[in-house]
């Protein structure tokens, strides 16, 4: 575990992807204490959203990966988190996002989830990943489709009670046609004059 | 950039290190243990404990300080001991933790006093409290030991009713240079 891990920070068109730091808790706190909460857990206390900040910090230092902080590349306001999660029950690596309420409907977490998932593929050497979502959790569904992930109902759940996600390979992702669409997808909602039709998504 | 910058405390006969993998296996088999672990928020299982050993790391990102773990210059894990203030804590809290290893030997003590004298010399602080559950009386009495005496109670937001024991303040403490 020592020395201190580097966390390294992403770019994508519209944003910026650091590691979780103290003046970013208030935000973080914010989410986690509201009704936003309901499909992660929540809503938590103070205490307990303090300390699963803590343990966002202390994920990247015991797995070397864990949820960056996303950041607007030009105002430096966060959105919300997205990365890597695995603490000590989770079957397989996950990968896992949250979006402030506000931050909603801007395309943010596929630019950031998507940005994340390369990483993990092309530098940490992942062969695939899951996410662990609520059945209810239809805005989280909605964007693990945009992703590629299908469900994977003979995969081993957390505990029985979310459903498991399975994100394309590396292999099945590379150059396809999937690849190609998510990046127009990123590319519409960066522009400036792009309405997304119908319910707002992440 | 995780900067932790754990300092490395030495004492007489032990090491005050920073958190490690291989210490999270002793850390689980701890919170496991109700009998031990009751007065410090316990028992939880592996999730929990695992919960808590990343919150702890994290602790150290967001404050600058938290659990040192203890070890005797031999190496042996023996136990933990720091400063501890998550959000809901009504102010920054000298805690203990030993291990069944390490204890009737009086490492919590030399590694405690070590610990407040680098928060207030360090650290800078003004005061420092540990909070007690009733009947846990082996931490009374190293509290006692240590110069505290009980000055009231508080609803702590995880464990409920606690004792509040003040810690000397610096002026009041030999050798500790403020």
């Amino acid at each position: 575990m020592t020395p201190d891990v580097t966390i390294p920070t992403l770019e994508t068109k519209r944003l910026i992807l650091r590691g979780p730091e103290p003046q970013d808790y208030p935000d973080f706190k914010a989410t986690f204490t509201s009704y936003r909460a309901r499909f992660m857990g929540g809503p938590l206390n103070a205490y307990e959203s303090w300390m699963l900040y803590a343990a966002e910090i202390g994920h990247w230092q015991i797995r070397g990966y864990g949820m960056w902080m996303i950041h607007d590349k030009v105002t430096d306001e966060t959105y919300g988190m997205a990365g890597g999660w695995k603490p000590a029950q989770w079957p397989e690596q996950e990968l896992a996002w949250v979006i402030w309420p506000e931050a909603a409907g801007h395309g943010y977490a596929l630019e950031a989830v998507s940005a994340a998932r390369d990483y993990f593929y092309s530098q940490l050497g992942w062969d695939g990943a899951v996410s662990y979502i609520d059945p209810k959790n239809l805005a989280s569904i909605r964007l693990a489709e945009r992703l590629g992930a299908t469900k994977d109902k003979t995969a081993k759940t957390i505990d029985g009670n979310d459903a498991v996600y399975r994100h394309p390979s590396p292999t099945q992702l590379s150059g396809s046609q999937l690849a190609h669409g998510i990046e127009m997808e990123i590319g519409h909602y960066a522009d400036p004059l792009f309405k997304p039709k119908g319910w707002a998504i992440d | 950039m995780i900067d932790l910058q754990i300092p490395l405390l030495t004492t007489e006969r032990l090491v005050l290190r920073g958190p490690d993998d291989s210490d999270y296996e002793n850390i689980a088999t701890f919170f496991e243990d109700a009998d031990r672990s009751w007065g410090f928020g316990g028992p939880l299982d592996r999730t929990g404990a695992w919960r808590w050993f990343a919150s702890m790391i994290g602790h150290w990102a967001l404050h600058g300080y938290g659990f040192w773990m203890i070890e005797t210059k031999e190496g042996d894990l023996v136990g933990f001991v720091g400063i501890w203030y998550p959000e809901g804590w009504a102010e920054p809290e000298l805690g203990w933790v030993m291990l069944e290893s390490g204890e009737g030997k009086g490492y919590a003590y030399e590694a405690a006093v070590q610990i407040r004298r680098f928060a207030y010399e360090v650290l800078e602080f003004d005061t420092l409290c540990s909070y007690i559950l009733p009947g846990n009386t082996r931490s009374v009495a190293l509290a006692e030991r240590m110069g505290a005496w009980h000055e009231g109670d508080i609803e702590n937001v995880s464990h409920g009713r606690e004792m509040v024991y003040r810690h000397p303040a610096a002026k009041d403490l030999p050798g500790v240079i403020v």
